[in-house]
C-alpha cells in the first residue's frame, strides 16, 4: 500500500517536473528573454535599429524586382541580360572589396595610443551605421579582414602593417555615420574616456577614394 | 521492523532527488517572473510587441529576399547561355558570391560556444559574467586570422557588412536580434583555427573571464558543418566602383 503511494506521488512530481522544464525552456526562446528586461530607452534604439535594417531589405527587394522584369524583358527581346549581369557584377565586387571605389563619407583620424581591439570595435561601428566600404590608411578593409599588432606598436590589417597616425575613412550615409560615432555615449566618446592621450578626429567627406583589396578573397 | 524502516527511508531517498529538482525550477521559474513584473514598465510592453513585430517582418522580408535573388539567378543563369560573354560575367558573378557570403557553404571547422555564466561564480561580477557584442567581436576577429572561409553567429553569415551591435543585453548580428547562448561556426582549417584559439597571447578577457567567472566558453573541432548564405541587403548606394 505504502509502495504505492510512494509511486503515485513520485509520479506526480515527475509530472509537475515535466510541466515547469517545458514552462521554463518556453521563457527562454530566442531573445525574448533579454527583450523583457530591457528599458524602454533600450527598447526604442532595437526599435529604430530594426526598422532601418527592413527598410533597407524593402527598398533592396523594389530594386531586385525591378531588375528581374528589366532582365526578363530584355532576354525576351533578344538583347540578353549583360546589362544586369554587369550591374550585379559591379555590386558584388563593391560587397567583396574587389574594386576601388569613391563617394561620400567620414575620415575618423586616431593619434596616439590605440590597439586592435579598438580598430576592430571601430570598424564594427562604422558598419553597423551602414558604411559600405572603409579603409585604414591605404589598407581595404575586406569581408574577412582581421586586426591585429605588431611588437613595435604598429597595428596590422590582414597582417599588412599600419601605423599611427591612422585615418579610417567609411564611405556610406555622411550624416548618419557622423551622427553614429559623435553621438553623446558614443565610440569616440567612449575612445576618449579610455584613450587619454589620444586624440579623435571625426570629419565629414563629400568624395572620398578608398583603394580595393590587395590580397584576393579564398 | 528494521526492513520496513529500510523501506520508509528507501522511499524517502527515491523522492528526495525530485524534490530538489523541483525546488530548483520553482525557484528558477519565480525569479524568471519576478524579474520580470518588476521591469516590465507601462510603456514596455507596446515597445516589446512593436520589438516582435519588425523581428518578424525582418524574417519574412529575409525570405522574400532570398526568393528574388535566386529568381534573378536563374534568369541569368538561362541568359548565360545565350552568348560567350555573358557566360564569363556568370562565372564571375559565381565566384564573387561566395567569397562575398552571398552562398550556402559546408564543410570541416570548429564551433566556438559563448554564455553567461551560470550559477554562484556569476554573482561574483555581472558585468564580467555576461557575453558582451566585443566578445564575439573579438571571436570572429580570430576566426578570420585563423583562416576562417565561412562563419556563422547564430545562424546568421558574416558578411562584409556585418556588425555585432549591443542595445541593453539583447545582442543584434545583421540586425537580427539574439541573445545567449551563442554559437559561432566557423568552416576553415581545423588546425590553424584551433591553434589561434589556443593561443595564450589572444582572448586573454574571455578566457580569463571563463577561469574566474565561469563565463561559457569553448571551442571544439567539428566535421560537416553549414553555414547559411547571408539573408540581408547588400546595401551599396554610395560606394561607385572606381
Amino acid at each position: 500500500m505504502r509502495t504505492n503511494a510512494g509511486v503515485i506521488a513520485v509520479t506526480v512530481v515527475a509530472l509537475f517536473l515535466g510541466v515547469l522544464a517545458v514552462t521554463q525552456i518556453q521563457a527562454q526562446d530566442v531573445y525574448s528573454r533579454s527583450l523583457q528586461l530591457e528599458t524602454p530607452a533600450s527598447l526604442t534604439t532595437l526599435i529604430a535599429n530594426l526598422s532601418e535594417r527592413n527598410n533597407a531589405i524593402k527598398d533592396e527587394i523594389l530594386d531586385l524586382r525591378h531588375r528581374a522584369d528589366t532582365a526578363r524583358e530584355a532576354i525576351a527581346s533578344g538583347k540578353g541580360s549583360l546589362t544586369e549581369a554587369e550591374r550585379q557584377l559591379g555590386q558584388l565586387r563593391v560587397f567583396a572589396g574587389m574594386s576601388a571605389v569613391s563617394g561620400p563619407g567620414i575620415t575618423v583620424r586616431v593619434e596616439g595610443t590605440f590597439d586592435e581591439r579598438a580598430l576592430s570595435d571601430l570598424v564594427n561601428e562604422l558598419r553597423n551605421a551602414g558604411a559600405e566600404a572603409i579603409a585604414v590608411n591605404t589598407a581595404r578593409v575586406g569581408p574577412r579582414s582581421w586586426f591585429g599588432a605588431t611588437p613595435d606598436h604598429a597595428l596590422t590589417v590582414d597582417s599588412a602593417a599600419v601605423r599611427g597616425p591612422w585615418q579610417v575613412r567609411a564611405v556610406g550615409a555622411t550624416d548618419v555615420m557622423y551622427v553614429a560615432m559623435t553621438r553623446t555615449g558614443g565610440i569616440i566618446g567612449q575612445f576618449q574616456l579610455i584613450y587619454k592621450g589620444t586624440r579623435f578626429d571625426v570629419t565629414r567627406e563629400s568624395a572620398l577614394d578608398l583603394p580595393a583589396l590587395t590580397t584576393p578573397l579564398r | 521492523m528494521a526492513s520496513a524502516e529500510r523501506t520508509r527511508l528507501a522511499h524517502s531517498l527515491v523522492l528526495l532527488l525530485p524534490a530538489v529538482l523541483f525546488g530548483l525550477l520553482v525557484s528558477v521559474q519565480w525569479r524568471t517572473q519576478s524579474d520580470r513584473n518588476e521591469l516590465t514598465v507601462r510603456y514596455n510592453t507596446p515597445l516589446l510587441d512593436a520589438a516582435k513585430t519588425l523581428q518578424n517582418e525582418q524574417n519574412t522580408l529575409k525570405a522574400q529576399l532570398a526568393d528574388l535573388r535566386a529568381e534573378l539567378d536563374q534568369i541569368q543563369t538561362s541568359a548565360s547561355t545565350q552568348s560567350g560573354s555573358a557566360k564569363d560575367l556568370q562565372v564571375r558573378i559565381d565566384e564573387l558570391k561566395l567569397v562575398a557570403g552571398l552562398n550556402e557553404r559546408t564543410g570541416d571547422g570548429v564551433i566556438i560556444t559563448l554564455d553567461d555564466a551560470r550559477g554562484a561564480s556569476a554573482a561574483k561580477d555581472i558585468e564580467k559574467s555576461i557575453c558582451h557584442n566585443t566578445d564575439l567581436t573579438d571571436i570572429v576577429n580570430q576566426a578570420w586570422r585563423g583562416g576562417a572561409e565561412a562563419i556563422a553567429v547564430n545562424d546568421e553569415r558574416i558578411v562584409g557588412s556585418s556588425s555585432i551591435y549591443c542595445v541593453g543585453s539583447t545582442i543584434m548580428v545583421n540586425g537580427t536580434l539574439m541573445s545567449p547562448p551563442f554559437s559561432v561556426v566557423v568552416i576553415g582549417p581545423q588546425n590553424d583555427l584551433l591553434a589561434t584559439y589556443d593561443d595564450p597571447t589572444q582572448l586573454r578577457d574571455i578566457k580569463q573571464r571563463r577561469d574566474v567567472y565561469g563565463l561559457g566558453f569553448r571551442v571544439s573541432r567539428a566535421s560537416g558543418l553549414r553555414v547559411p548564405s547571408y539573408g540581408g541587403a547588400l546595401n551599396v548606394k554610395y560606394a561607385t566602383p572606381r
